[in-house]
């Protein structure tokens, strides 16, 4: 298993520091995690960083692991593909203990990842990030017409959703009709 | 590349869709019906549609819903200036519509759509049940009204304004006001070959006739064939005494089946009710003095109240 080192700075702590006597107390050490994607490659992330996905941080919070369990039980995300990840964790790094401005300029500017992106930040609840990617999805779109708007997000015709449609049917009654035969074999 | 919009989670396409723009979320609409239905169900807010009538083609104004903070804001929005807000026009008509959005006019096909369906589908989409405002001029041809009647339905507000030539403004009150759950028509055209009787005997909810600079001439008798529920008329000629002999006659209860709720008369500015002469042999009771509120009652029950301020008076049938 191949790893990489993401977010390891040695930024601040993700809780600011406002008080003058909180500066002389002693530094808590900040915690990383592991995380994979599809390609297993391993990105070590804080804590502080993790914060923004609400599905980490509910698997975190109470796992008290330390840095070798982190680092031997890294999080699988098997249904995320390695540079979608990738992209995830540099933007939790980027946003770290920041308060999330109203447009994000460092959103990858991919357009052709952004579907798996969108899919992929809904399913680990980062709700800035994913305001963020519906903004650019609707981007898409801006001042085209119904023909061009069909074919960028790829839009069923009236007629091609009713094909699929009696095909999903069709599909389920084999499937029952299935189903029932080999009930009746059984019961033989 | 294209992405594949509609595999999105449903949470993600509605913010997709909310964060659209307005033009673009009526291009998505027409796109198929799973997409009209998918803009519905986002419930974009926008500003009441103001439909107005060119030749043959209807145009529908559609502006985002702005939303005030105060009374400033809303200042601004009469005056048109300071707001940022996404306006578009769609010129409809049958099997195509002009688009005209950030300066440039597209022309989007269904071959399929007559100006009806256009309608239709903006009504729907924006979960509207009828044209909130239809507008009237010069512009709309005298034998295009029997079209409009036919293509919509229903209207929440008539408005038939200047420039508008008396024909047009005749034939589209007396065509298009049933349609209308209210109607302001913005132009005094009466005179003595063509009095406002004709279109007081109407049975309508709200009528409001306003024109600044051409006061109506009103006499009593229009007033008692009146048949709308609700009617308005600013500003107006008629005597303090005539309005004496309309509290008077009604009074008399020869007008059992009166259908009139209310009646807002606003007179010229240089001309002040005087109340005296309004309830000049009528016994009365205060409602309120402050309010300049009187009440008369008649022989069966059935009570009028009667408000007169400066140079406004109201009759209010209970």
């Amino acid at each position: 298993m191949s790893s990489t080192e993401q977010g390891t700075s040695s930024a601040a702590p993700a809780e600011p520091t406002t008080a003058p006597e909180s500066a002389a107390a002693p530094e808590v050490p900040e915690s990383f995690y592991y995380v994979h994607g599809k390609d297993k490659v391993v990105h070590k992330v804080s804590a502080g960083a993790l914060q923004h996905s609400a599905l980490i941080h509910g698997m975190i919070s109470n796992l008290g692991y330390t840095e070798e369990q982190a680092k031997a039980n890294p999080f699988p995300f098997e249904n995320i593909d390695g540079d979608i990840l990738q992209m995830v964790v540099d933007w939790c790094n980027q946003h770290k203990g920041k308060p999330t401005p109203p447009e994000d300029t460092n959103l990858p500017k991919q357009k052709e990842k952004l579907f798996d992106l969108v899919l992929a930040v809904n399913y680990l609840e980062i709700k800035e990030l994913l305001t963020y990617c519906c903004k650019q999805v609707a981007m898409m779109v801006k001042g085209k017409s119904p023909e061009e708007i069909r074919e960028i997000w790829m839009i069923p015709t009236d007629a091609e959703d009713e094909a699929a449609e009696k095909e999903a049917k069709k599909r389920a009654g084999k499937e029952a009709a299935g189903e029932t035969a080999a009930a009746a074999g059984d019961a033989k | 590349m294209p992405i594949r919009l509609l595999s999105l989670p449903s949470k993600d396409l509605q913010y997709a869709i909310n964060s659209m723009d307005l033009g673009d979320v009526i291009a998505l609409s027409l796109c198929s019906n799973r997409t009209k239905n998918l803009v519905k169900d986002s419930k974009r807010r926008i500003e009441p549609i103001h439909a107005e009538v060119y030749g043959n083609r209807i145009r529908f104004n559609i502006s985002d819903f702005q939303e005030l903070q105060n009374d400033w804001d809303q200042d601004d929005l009469d005056l048109g200036d300071g707001v940022d807000n996404e306006f578009i026009s769609l010129d409809l008509f049958d099997s195509l519509i002009n688009i005209h959005r950030a300066n440039e006019i597209e022309v989007w096909r269904r071959p399929e759509f007559a100006q009806c369906d256009w309608i239709v589908h903006l009504l729907s989409i924006f979960n509207e049940s009828m044209i909130p405002r239809l507008r009237i001029s010069d512009s709309c041809p005298i034998e295009y009204m029997n079209t409009i009647k036919q293509i919509i339905p229903k209207c929440n507000s008539l408005e038939i304004i200047r420039p508008c030539s008396n024909d047009v403004a005749r034939k589209a009150f007396l065509k298009l006001a049933p349609i209308a759950e209210e109607v302001n028509f913005e132009i005094n055209i009466f005179d003595n070959d063509n009095d406002i009787s004709k279109f007081l005997t109407l049975n309508l909810n709200s009528v409001n006739f306003i024109d600044f600079e051409s006061p109506f001439k009103l006499e009593l008798s229009d007033l008692l064939v009146s048949n709308i529920d609700h009617l308005s008329i600013r500003i107006v000629n008629i005597t303090d005494k005539e309005l004496n002999r309309f509290a008077k006659l009604w009074m008399k209860g020869s007008h059992k089946f009166y259908r009139p709720k209310l009646i807002t008369l606003v007179l010229k500015r240089e001309m002040d009710i005087n109340k005296e002469e309004v309830l000049k042999g009528i016994q009365y009771e205060f409602v309120e003095e402050s309010t300049h509120q009187y009440r008369i009652r008649r022989g069966d029950g059935k009570e009028l109240s009667i408000r007169i301020f400066a140079y406004i008076v109201d009759f209010e049938f209970e």
